[in-house]
């Protein structure tokens, strides 16, 4: 579904990314893990272009989104991007966070998004909130908030960077549970997260990364019991 | 006592002075109103071409994004370092230097000078509140699919416009008061009304006393309608 080829990313001086292959297939659930500044939010970004690569190429069902001339927005609407702050749009209520991009995208008439809107708030149970404003409410309503409005351009993929890294600890269940949810329904997701018992439970494949090279990568099962990489034990023996 | 008395009898009743006020308010806020629409849609066109031009990454900026990029500059630095009057005197006397000297053709040379004076004040403090929103923002309207134009739309120039309400409701109230300035072109606004019956009456006090009251009740005015426009905007706000 997600070729990487030879994908490099340097701001400035700093290597952030260097030369990573990966290939990401439908229904998998790719956790990323790895230590800060080790690149893994930065090759997540990349894969919807939301940082530009300075080399490699990305290829997405069959269209490659690194080409110079690709119709990225068009690309864009395929892949759902989950944010460690959200990112709720603050000038609206939750019911138009949902409907704008559909909408505005001719993908449904009003009403049909309305209508979308309000099933995937019953789905999160937070239908209550459908007038409220992103500002009145907590850390875990707003991402679960962040995640359907994703759901409603029905995406192929779902990109998630650290969304619960910026929640109060009593508040990441409720995120995590509803991820655990789109991954049973068969949503392919690409994950980077701390949550160790997430990558172990959820993912079908575990990527250590660090200093911009993908380290390691194995099921969950292998990755955690059986680490081969030096920097990879250090990491683990650090956040078990 | 007398005198005043005297003073408001010439400077309103007699003749039907009382006129030169009411047109002259009318064509202060006339000019006024349609500067501010010319000044807006001026300031936040320039407003959204720089901060995309500023926000593209350096090797993904389109010729066409310099260029206007760079005449946006121009006309920044051109308008915000030339004095007001200056810019109506060369408007009226060597743009509009073969028209006649009609009411029509001032107010439209008026208007003129002062949108275009006031587009480039707007188009700083509007830049400011674009660049004041988070860029998480943004990010979150790309990544649905949305494209640029539409994210700024939908998403960035409403909560930019929220944020410079105050600052661009101080540039209003600057530009009503400014408009006087168009006395040099000979322009019946509020004060060339009181500059004309001064000269008549011999009357200095009341007349200046008046349209100094006038404009004080036309910023009050607008600082009520302002401040019921930033309640308004603020819904989104409260928690």
């Amino acid at each position: 579904m997600i070729y990487v080829k030879d994908l490099s990313k340097t701001f400035g001086d700093n290597q952030v990314i260097s030369h990573i292959d990966a290939h990401i297939r439908p229904g998998e659930k790719v956790v990323i893990v790895g230590p800060s500044g080790s690149g893994k939010s930065t090759f997540l970004r990349c894969l919807n272009l939301l940082e530009l690569p300075t080399s490699g190429s990305i290829t997405f069902d069959g269209q490659e989104i690194t080409a110079p001339h690709g119709d990225i927005n068009h690309i864009r609407q395929h892949m759902g991007m989950v944010f460690q702050h959200f990112n709720l749009f603050a000038n609206l209520t939750v019911k138009k966070n949902i409907m704008l991009a559909p909408v505005q995208l001719k993908l449904m008439t009003k009403e049909q998004a309305a209508e979308e809107a309000m099933r995937l708030l019953r789905l999160v149970n937070l239908e209550d909130k459908a007038d409220s404003y992103p500002v009145q409410l907590s850390g875990g309503q707003k991402q679960r908030i962040a995640i359907v409005r994703s759901l409603a351009m029905k995406p192929k993929v779902m990109l998630f960077d650290e969304p619960t890294s910026a929640l109060d600890p009593e508040m990441v269940g409720e995120v995590l549970e509803l991820m655990k949810r789109l991954a049973d329904d068969g949503m392919t997701m690409v994950v980077v997260t701390h949550e160790m018992g997430f990558a172990r439970e959820v993912a079908t494949r575990v990527l250590f990364m660090d200093e911009g090279v993908i380290k390691e990568e194995n099921t969950p099962g292998e990755f955690f019991s059986n680490p081969k990489d030096v920097r990879l034990r250090e990491f683990l023996s650090k956040v078990l | 006592m007398e005198s005043i008395k005297s003073g408001f009898y010439q400077t309103f009743i007699l003749d039907n002075n009382y006129q030169y006020f009411i047109r002259g308010i009318g064509i202060t806020l006339l000019v006024t109103v349609f500067a501010l629409v010319l000044g807006l849609a001026l300031g936040v066109l320039v407003a959204i071409i720089r901060s995309a031009h500023d926000q593209q990454p350096k090797n993904k900026r389109g010729i066409i994004l310099r260029v206007l990029n760079l005449l946006c500059k121009v006309y920044l630095t051109v308008i915000r370092g030339t004095p007001m009057m200056v810019q109506l005197l060369i408007m009226w006397f060597v743009v509009w230097a073969s028209s006649r000297a009609t009411d029509g053709n001032m107010v439209r040379c008026a208007v003129l000078s002062f949108g275009i004076n006031s587009g480039a004040y707007v188009a700083e403090i509007v830049r400011s509140g674009i660049m004041s929103i988070d860029k998480g923002q943004m990010e979150a309207g790309r990544s649905l699919g949305l494209s640029y134009v539409k994210t700024m739309r939908f998403i960035i120039i409403p909560q930019a416009f929220k944020n410079v309400l105050p600052a661009l409701g101080n540039e209003l109230i600057t530009l009503l008061k400014e408009t006087s300035i168009v006395t040099v072109i000979g322009l019946k606004d509020l004060t060339k009304g009181a500059m004309i019956i001064a000269a008549n009456t011999y009357q200095a006090l009341v007349p200046y006393v008046a349209i100094a009251a006038i404009y004080l009740a036309m910023v009050m005015l607008l600082t009520w309608l302002l401040g019921i426009m930033e309640r308004r905007l603020r819904k989104s706000d409260i928690r």
